[in-house]
């Protein structure tokens, strides 16, 4: 009986396991590790970032939402406006799989910073989507902030108002300027989990 | 097609009039027009515009909520000054999965719904023209904006004149989703989000599938998984809630979209508009579904919502029958067969054709005993009742007439009274045909002593039949009183089984006396339970009638060597005495409520609370780990269980050093929140035995046989666990 009851606990854990692969992360808990390729064919580890504030930006040049905010400016000064504050570093993350919408070599991305004038500190290449999936990232652009001890403090969309138009970028709060203000101020962040808008991440299928 | 080429038409043949639909326009994806209901508007009145969008295949365009990412179509309108329009009325969605990302929306074709009210002072003649710009994201494996101006201009006249798409916009008006007709209720335990809609019996078994559609972002993981269960609370939803999500705080608020199977094949759906708030004192009720089919003697760790699911029917026919059989050899069961029992080992040797046919008369008399116990339950739960195995108990009046049955059992045991062919059948000539009704009778007597008791593995067994359709339930309830049959109808095959008993002889007759006590002792416990419910005046009422009942077969017996004219009148007197005593005394019961709150089950060494879903929500907040015992006076399983187990200083010791809180939901008396509770975990009686750990996980749920040893690991198991749990997230 107590073998039964063992097995069954043991295929228990194993299936929380399994489904928590998938759930989103918690805010103000440790943020999940990863180490990934950057456009630029170097490695970065989230944890040798420690005692850095880290933004993460999903990113897809294709996806309309991503293009309302970089072609108005909004994203990159954002980005500027973040890193010239304090030890902060911008990780754009592109998760779309080989072959589907928003996919890009190396150069690729690189290029398109450099054609819209954008100053990520690194573009991580994430065609497996393992990155993706340890945040369950779904859109573009879904925005992540971890602060220097590696908690979580914000997930969500970049602001309040889910449209494809660049004239509400002025009316909408921007959750990411919001919640950067808060932790440079050391208070807490006041919409920590809002909605992201936007594409889908077209993450590769999944083997 | 009929109505594009009447409004062409129309339009031809008229010149430069009026249409009821707009030109089209849009994009090589999704082209977009209105469509009026009204030939021609009134003043004063409101008509329905709608926008239909025909969308090219793979692409879709999103719901109000579009779920992970996407837009929702939008309307600027530029109307007449003084009309308004409502805001967008919409079918009920598609859920579509890519990859670990939901959208809600539509494919092909949609059409959306908007209420215009047209001003009043408009006059007959004028026109009314409506213009507007609609925006929508349509998606396939990229997402493109679009957006497009629409206008078109309507008359004005007196009365409204349908116009040629009114049936085809009623038809879209059938999409869009009504007012739930059933209570629903939501609840929130750890991962679980559970959407229960009180849908009845009939209606439940033709859901082929629900899902539901939360209206925004925030409430429900749109990837989530949607698990449904059917119970007898009605049809649930396990969904994965948002994190953050609080229903005692803001409502659950959505579509649900039920697809039935009608009886003759054709599919039905139905889309039903539901804005709930969790009760708070419900809110820690663990869903419906959840926990585990545990209670079989193996204690697995509830799997979310996978009661229903983790035990099928045939495990559960097959969990009734063995139930059943160890049935016989509870206390409550055992003196009344063993009587049978010996009977039947006094004709060892008889007509082997006529001691079958005693097997057979018993079983049926068991297993039309157990239909009717199944049909009775059925048509109760029909009623709305809330009930469980053992649910009669619940009834004082059934308490009173149980402890009266047993009590004039244990007298005609004892010699105070002979009745013609006995009953259970002790001397009686199994060839003469009273007997047979003797066998049914005892089959009868069996199921009804048997209901107080609950066996292993039963717990999951009647716990699937309650929440099951009728047949399910009836079939598990039979299989049930075939495992309670099955001892004697086996003996009577094969009475060779019976030739180690000594030769029939005066020990019988002493053993016959000697089984009248374990009869007043059940007799004197219903007392004890009848005294929890109905109090002193309830123990008097019954203690009264035994009185009677007493007097009844001195009477009787003393009578009945009398001529015929003194039989008779004995016999009337007798009839007389007894219906004063079993109809009479329960009118002396105090009503129900009268009896007030009992906690009469006695604590044993570890100190308990009552339990309540609120108490155990808070207990859970402050991380403490507790032990949920449901249990009722009349249940005797539960009590045996509290005696072996409770009384065990170092159970107590365990309960200590754990830091458990020990929570007691008594169950002697009707109440809808332990049923509720039972039904939580798949189960509909008690005893059920729940350890909560301290890190919110799901309860363990423990045999229904416990040992202090049983208790004592399962505790330290579940203390050291989330010890080791706190330090892992250090």
């Amino acid at each position: 009986m107590s073998v039964l009851s063992r097995i069954a606990t043991v295929a228990l854990v194993s299936l929380t396991t399994a489904g928590l692969a998938q759930a989103a992360p918690v805010v103000d808990q440790p943020a999940p590790d990863f180490t990934g390729v950057t456009a630029k064919g170097e490695t970065v580890n989230l944890e040798d970032l420690r005692g850095k504030t880290v933004v993460l930006e999903w990113t897809n040049h294709r996806c309309p939402f991503v293009a309302k905010h970089y072609n108005s400016g909004n994203m990159q000064a954002l980005q500027q406006e973040t890193q010239a504050e304090g030890d902060v570093v911008w990780l754009q993350v592109i998760s779309s799989g080989p072959g589907r919408s928003g996919h890009v070599t190396g150069e690729k991305a690189q290029a398109l910073n450099a054609d819209r004038e954008a100053l990520p500190a690194d573009t991580l290449l994430d065609e497996s989507g393992a990155i993706g999936q340890a945040y369950a990232a779904r859109v573009t652009p879904h925005m992540y902030i971890i602060d220097e001890a590696g908690l979580l403090r914000y997930q969500g969309g970049i602001d309040s108002i889910a449209s494809a138009n660049p004239a509400d970028i002025p009316k909408a709060t921007n959750y990411v300027r919001e919640a950067m203000a808060a932790l440079g101020a050391g208070e807490a962040v006041p919409n920590p989990v809002t909605r992201a808008y936007g594409c889908s991440i077209r993450y590769a299928p999944a083997s | 097609m009929r109505a594009l080429l009447a409004a062409f038409l129309l339009f031809c043949f008229t010149g430069p009039a009026w249409a009821a639909a707009s030109d089209p326009a849009g994009t090589e994806r999704v082209q977009v027009r209105f469509l009026s209901d009204v030939a021609a508007v009134s003043p004063g009145e409101t008509f329905t515009l709608a926008l239909e969008q025909r969308i090219i295949p793979k692409w879709h365009t999103y719901w109000l909520n579009p779920g992970d990412s996407g837009l929702p179509t939008e309307i600027d309108w530029t109307l007449p000054a003084g009309a308004t329009a409502g805001a967008i009325q919409w079918p009920y969605p598609e859920r579509f999965d890519v990859g670990p990302i939901t959208n809600y929306g539509y494919s092909d074709q949609v059409v959306l719904l908007n209420q215009i009210t047209v001003p009043a002072d408009l006059q007959p003649g004028d026109s009314f023209p409506i213009r507007a710009h609609v925006r929508w994201l349509v998606c396939e494996e990229i997402c493109i904006p679009e957006e497009t101006n629409l206008s078109m201009v309507l008359p004005v006249a007196a009365p409204p004149a349908p116009s040629d798409y009114h049936e085809s916009l009623e038809a879209t008006r059938a999409l869009l989703p009504v007012a739930s007709p059933w209570e629903s209720q939501v609840a929130l335990n750890g991962q679980e989000l559970t959407l229960t809609l009180a849908l009845p019996e009939a209606a439940q078994d033709q859901v082929v599938s629900a899902q539901f559609f939360p209206d925004a972002w925030g409430q429900v993981i749109h990837s989530g998984k949607q698990e449904v269960f059917r119970g007898a609370q009605g049809l649930s939803l396990v969904m994965e809630p948002e994190v953050g999500f609080d229903p005692i705080q803001q409502p659950l608020s959505g579509v649900l979209v039920l697809t039935d199977s009608l009886d003759d094949g054709q599919t039905v759906t139905r889309a039903l508009s539901l804005e709930v708030l969790a009760d708070a004192s419900g809110a820690a009720v663990a869903p419906a579904g959840g926990g585990s089919a545990g209670g079989v003697g193996i204690s697995l760790a509830g799997d979310a919502g996978a009661a229903f699911a983790e035990i099928g029917f045939f495990t559960a026919l097959l969990f009734a029958f063995l139930g059943g059989l160890i049935l016989n050899l509870m206390p409550c069961v055992f003196p009344v067969l063993s009587i049978k029992i010996l009977s039947l080992a006094q004709q060892v040797g008889g007509e082997r054709r006529v001691m079958r046919h005693h097997g057979l008369v018993y079983t049926a008399g068991v297993l039309v005993s157990f239909a009717a116990l199944a049909g009775l339950l059925l048509v109760l739960r029909a009623g709305g009742e809330a009930l469980g195995w053992g649910f009669q108990f619940q009834s004082p009046t059934f308490v009173l007439l149980m402890a009266l049955l047993f009590f004039a059992l244990g007298l005609m045991l004892s010699g105070a009274f002979t009745f013609g062919a006995s009953w259970i059948g002790v001397g009686d000539r199994l060839t003469q045909k009273p007997g047979m009704g003797g066998s049914f009778f005892t089959g009868v007597l069996a199921t009804l002593a048997a209901t107080p008791c609950t066996a292993p593995f039963m717990g999951a067994a009647v716990g699937f039949a309650v929440a099951a359709s009728g047949v399910t339930a009836i079939a598990v309830f039979l299989a049930l009183g075939l495992g309670l049959a099955t001892p004697y109808l086996l003996l009577t095959l094969f009475p060779g089984a019976l030739s180690w008993l000594p030769k029939p002889g005066v020990w019988m007759d002493r053993l016959k006396q000697a089984m009248a006590f374990p009869l007043y002792a059940a007799a004197i416990w219903l007392v004890w339970v009848l005294a929890q419910q109905s109090g002193a005046q309830g123990v008097l009422a019954v203690l009264a009638a035994m009185l009677l009942l007493a007097f009844a077969a001195w009477l009787f017996q003393t009578t009945r060597a009398l001529g015929r004219g003194g039989r008779m009148v004995a016999t009337v007197s007798v009839v007389l005495v007894l219906a004063a005593s079993v109809l009479a005394a329960p009118r002396l019961l105090p009503s129900a409520s009268a009896g007030g709150p009992i906690t009469a089950l006695k604590d044993g060494l570890v100190p308990s609370e009552p339990f309540s879903p609120a108490r155990l929500a808070e207990l859970r907040d402050e991380g403490r780990t507790v032990f949920v015992n449901f249990t009722a006076a009349w249940c005797i399983t539960c009590l045996v269980n509290e005696e072996v187990a409770f009384t065990d200083p170092a159970v107590a010791k365990a309960f200590k050093a754990g830091n458990v809180v020990y929570l007691k939901a008594d169950w002697t008396n009707r109440d809808p929140v332990i049923t509720e509770a039972l039904a939580a975990q798949g189960r509909s009686g008690v005893p059920l035995y729940l350890l909560y750990p301290r890190d919110g996980g799901s309860p363990e749920v423990l045999p229904q046989i416990l040992t202090a040893g049983s208790v004592i690991q399962a505790l330290t198991a579940v203390t050291q666990t989330s010890q080791s749990a706190e330090l892992d997230t250090q």
